[in-house]
């Protein structure tokens, strides 16, 4: 079946060459396996940037394909993020704690381990007790399988009230909004459990693996990434190549008419968001252990509203569209705010493009809309046709 | 034999305005009819609150047998059970082929699992060809629907209800924009279908009703003027100065 499936869609067996020579070729000029010529940090940055692909096609399925514009996926991004950070945190936290404790005269008592691991993790905030949501945090299983449970359980609960009581285009973006919004304000203080505005850190040191190397590890992660990002351009080329995208497109362009073809509009949608909450989850929980901290500024509103951009600039609807523009958007973003990009003087004033980049994302954001309304994957499609033309 | 649909003194306010004014109406398994009116005589309203989208204020809706109250069900529940429906624009999916569309009003499972899970089979394939070229669209199945002329739209509508299998099928204006070869081709379309379940036209054009040679209902201010055939209402002095009079 899988067969029939690629051999009908040649562009998906495209997309994954594609990414599959990007991140050979990044191993080959890496540190770790190959030349060197690539520093930990570019590869790093490349596989944030997977991940940040593999978000942008769980906003595409969302808005491009069912018009849902929601504004709030980045909530389920960072709590992805969280819940491996728990574990992250705690194991690292745990094997630091009995090493410092070896030379002692007795040895520890598991209290005695979880009272350092406490006063370790939360003296920050002012805390020593482990809190409870941190109960499963000593178990990797567990917290992956929480990475998955967390935000899609939240997706539902919030896709169904809100779907069923029919709240539909900009409405149910404020309300997205204000979700995401309420989940960072939670999460900012000190006493949620989460350690506050400081977040969760160190993520980058991966419990057992001590002894690896960044440049290791960020190979690895990044071929996680570009795996993760595969399968999940693959899953959702099929999800929507079939009689259920033609439902969902449908939705997306006349909601009342495939009512009275006998559909529950109201399924799809919660079905479709929160999945697709899933997907984003599953990308924070990739991307934040190479970013190294996730803290509750990354679930901010904006970053939310800046997916929704990246989606509009590469084009909705195409998910390959959604990579390019997540690609392109990010990168450039890094660049511009990351000092590298020169300043331009003009005399009478010098553009400085850490301040200056936002005025430009917004000009082109404005610009795609006017004149590109399918962003760039739309005109990579008009000029394909007029070659064939 | 008792009625398929059953409405019972119905009526339906819109701030302050009655659109549907203590409405009675029945059909037959088995029956053609048509419903005329003048503007704002309540037609449209009156399939809204078959097909579910209006809440009446009061009165009773039922369908089939055992009769279920209409009233409690949701739209696509309402579907489901046997009630399809053509609005008067048609509405067809553009950006999707005519295979897609008629392909989605296909009586099947309409869970998002099935529909992830849906492999067009033989017997569909052969029952969308089979309802294209009843529709005369069999050359245009793979076209996108956007790119039909104003009359193939009307027909591929007709065919998404037809694919519908329902019992009882709500046709608003299936004749609006057609050419008179089309209308001939709508009218054989809607009396064959009638021949095996129920079919409500609400139109306009009173040689299209002529044509469909079926007994007609007249709805004036939101209730029935006049019942019986189209000449039988025509001959009635009241229908005379509401409708056609003017």
């Amino acid at each position: 079946m899988k067969n029939t499936f690629l051999a009908r869609h040649p562009s998906v067996i495209v997309f994954i060459l594609i990414l599959a020579v990007i991140t050979l070729l990044a191993t080959v000029f890496s540190e770790a396996y190959g030349t060197g010529l690539l520093p930990t940090n570019y590869v790093k940055i490349l596989g944030k940037t997977l991940c940040l692909c593999l978000i942008a096609i769980a906003m595409d399925l969302v808005w491009g394909y069912c018009g849902i514009l929601s504004l709030g996926h980045f909530a389920f991004f960072g709590l992805g993020g969280y819940m491996i950070g728990m574990w992250l945190m705690y194991a690292r936290t745990e094997d630091i704690v009995i090493a410092s404790m070896t030379n002692a005269a007795l040895p520890p008592t598991p209290d005695e381990v979880r009272d350092a691991i406490g006063t370790q993790i939360f003296g920050v905030v002012g805390g020593s007790d482990v809190p409870l949501v941190w109960t499963f945090a000593h178990s990797l299983p567990i917290q992956l399988a929480l990475v998955v449970l967390v935000p899609g359980l939240l997706a539902l609960v919030f896709g169904w009230l809100a779907f069923r009581s029919r709240v539909t285009g900009v409405y149910l973006s404020i309300l997205t909004q204000a979700m995401t919004l309420a989940l960072s304000l939670y999460l900012f203080q000190n006493d949620s459990g989460l350690r506050g505005n400081n977040g969760l850190s160190g993520l980058q040191n991966i419990p057992g693996l001590t002894d690896m190397p960044q440049s290791v590890l960020s190979i690895w992660f990044m071929w996680g990434s570009a795996l993760a990002l595969g399968v999940g351009y693959v899953f959702a080329a099929w999800m929507v190549s079939g009689k259920f995208g033609n439902v969902v497109k449908a939705i997306r362009d006349d909601e009342a008419r495939i009512r009275f073809l006998g559909y529950s509009v109201e399924a799809y949608k919660l079905f479709i968001f929160t999945i697709t909450a899933v997907i984003a989850a599953i990308a924070g929980a990739i991307y934040y252990p190479q970013a190294g901290i996730v803290n509750p500024a990354e679930i901010a509103p904006i970053a939310s509203i800046y997916l929704a951009v990246w989606v509009a600039i590469g084009g909705r609807g195409r998910l390959y569209g959604a990579v390019i523009g997540a690609a392109l958007v990010s990168l450039l973003s890094s660049w511009f705010t990351g000092g590298q990009a020169p300043d331009v003087p003009l005399g009478f004033y010098t553009i400085k493009w850490v301040d200056w980049w936002q005025v430009l994302l917004g000009l082109s954001f404005v610009l795609v809309t006017l004149f590109a309304p399918r962003g760039i994957a739309g005109m990579f499609d008009r000029l394909v046709r007029k070659d064939a033309a | 034999m008792s009625a398929l649909l059953e409405v019972l003194g119905v009526s339906v306010t819109f701030d302050g305005f009655r659109a549907i004014n203590d409405l009675s109406f029945s059909i037959q398994p088995a029956e053609l009819r048509a419903i005329i009116g003048p503007n704002g005589a309540g037609k449209t309203t009156f399939m809204d609150i078959v097909t579910g989208k209006t809440r009446p204020d009061n009165g009773r809706v039922q369908f089939g047998t055992p009769p279920v109250d209409l009233l409690r069900l949701r739209e696509s529940d309402i579907a489901k059970i046997g009630i399809g429906r053509k609005f008067q624009r048609p509405t067809v999916f553009e950006a999707q082929t005519v295979f897609d569309n008629l392909s989605m009003a296909l009586k099947n499972e309409r869970s998002p699992f099935a529909a992830l899970g849906y492999k067009a089979g033989r017997t569909d394939i052969e029952r969308i060809e089979e309802i294209a070229s009843e529709i005369g669209l069999a050359e245009q199945l793979h076209r996108l629907s956007g790119e039909l002329s104003h009359g193939q739209k009307q027909w591929l509508e007709i065919g998404m209800l037809l694919a519908q299998d329902p019992q009882l099928l709500l046709v608003d204006e299936p004749a609006a924009g057609m050419t008179l070869g089309e209308r001939e081709h709508t009218t054989d379309l809607l009396v064959r279908t009638a021949k095996t379940r129920a079919v409500i036209v609400v139109e306009h054009d009173m040689e299209f009703v002529r044509r469909l040679d079926c007994p007609v209902t007249v709805l004036h201010e939101g209730s029935v003027l006049a019942e019986g055939s189209l000449d039988h209402v025509t001959a009635n002095p009241e229908v005379i100065e509401v409708y056609l009079g003017r």
